[in-house]
């Protein structure tokens, strides 16, 4: 196996994250924002997994289920809050770090993230212990995405305690840290820019649902 | 829409009692209400659970890489597929017919749920496409037709004419 990372891809924070939690055994290779890995994608993805049967595995979410699946940790509860983060929180993610990051637009940017990162809070407020659901995969997707956002004051997320609480434990991971530390080198948003200057301009508006 | 390709699946799935949905938020996301837990929120989380419960857990993959290779293409479907613009949907149609270029299903050698909820969702990207279009992406057409005839998929979704010959001699779109 070989796992493709670039610099300030928070994707990759994930993913590598992952990979020491997994202590599985892995080239990994550092590769810039343009690259293409994948030949069958239009535009480049990272991180990228390449399977020993030959397949690119693109989603950094379904890399960090295979690697804790494969060291033998379930991963079956986590799956809605991966389904979450990819379709509800990412969206606006990616607009409030470009509002924050490039624009420096930032009551914009905490407009953006002020449902999703509410309806987390409160998910958390009622959970009994301090990590999202009994495995450790969602804590470190969920962790990992929103890394840039909760280290850095200039964000303006507001009162969010369960939510401050729940990521001071997961960035304290050993694993998180060593990620954190090695795919944002402990630049905060400034580390971020290369990476989302090259991603499509995020839009929340969608196209009118097809006919049913 | 995602409702009515929830209770498609249940019959695919030989589930004898339909479920219940509601939806939640603007992006109307289902939501399955259970009576002994908390409510199941998502595509591709309750597609999944659906498949749990009729104890088709190949169809998730057999092994962890196939399943992970599943779970991947199903996040496509609701990230990509899902919130394309008019302009993307020629990207996908390309992406998917570069990668299955080689495969029979989205997980290589075996019929699994991406295949059943990525046929759902492009359906009606395929239903418009002409002729001529349908013979550009030829794998992505192949890959469809498949899917469509494939016993206990397609339900409330109109059939898609696809021709097996070629039309237009290639290389000349």
């Amino acid at each position: 196996m070989k796992l493709f990372v670039s610099e300030g891809n928070p994707h990759c924070v994930k993913a590598l994250a992952a990979l020491e939690l997994s202590g599985l055994k892995c080239d990994v290779q550092l590769v810039n924002h343009e690259e293409r890995v994948v030949p069958f994608l239009n535009r480049p993805v990272i991180p990228v997994l390449l399977l020993p049967s030959g397949q690119h595995l693109f989603s950094a979410n379904a890399i960090c289920q295979l690697l804790l699946e494969m060291a033998g940790k379930s991963t079956d509860e986590s799956k809605q809050l991966l389904e979450w983060e990819a379709t509800e929180l990412q969206p606006a993610l990616l607009q409030a770090l470009h509002k924050q990051a490039l624009q420096g637009k930032s009551s914009e940017a905490a407009a953006v993230l002020k449902g999703p990162l509410g309806w987390l809070d409160q998910y958390l407020s009622k959970r009994t212990t301090s990590f999202l659901t009994e495995e450790i995969l969602a804590d470190i997707v969920l962790g990992a995405a929103l890394y840039p956002v909760l280290s850095d004051p200039a964000f303006e997320v507001g009162d969010l305690p369960s939510l401050q609480a729940w990521f001071n434990h997961v960035r304290e991971l050993p694993a998180c840290q060593s990620a954190a530390q090695k795919v944002l080198n402990g630049k905060g948003l400034e580390a971020l820019k290369g990476f989302l200057q090259k991603q499509p301009v995020p839009h929340l508006q969608r196209r009118d649902s097809p006919p049913s | 829409m995602a409702l009515r390709e929830l209770s498609s699946l249940e019959k695919c799935l030989g589930l004898k009692k339909p479920n219940k949905y509601s939806t939640q938020g603007e992006r109307k996301v289902p939501v399955l209400q259970n009576n002994n837990g908390p409510a199941v929120v998502g595509l591709v989380t309750i597609a999944s659970s659906l498949v749990r419960d009729a104890k088709k857990t190949e169809l998730l993959g057999n092994t962890a890489e196939q399943r992970a290779v599943v779970q991947q293409w199903l996040e496509y479907r609701v990230t990509r597929l899902d919130s394309c613009t008019k302009d993307e949907v020629k990207v996908i149609l390309k992406e998917l017919n570069h990668y299955l270029e080689d495969k029979v299903y989205l997980a290589g050698n075996s019929f699994t749920l991406a295949d059943v909820l990525m046929y759902y969702g492009i359906h009606y990207i395929i239903m418009e496409l002409a002729v001529q279009e349908k013979e550009k992406y030829l794998n992505v057409t192949r890959w469809f037709d498949h899917i469509q005839h494939y016993p206990g998929v397609r339900h409330h979704l109109p059939p898609v004419v696809v021709l097996r010959n070629r039309v237009y001699p290639s290389g000349q779109h």
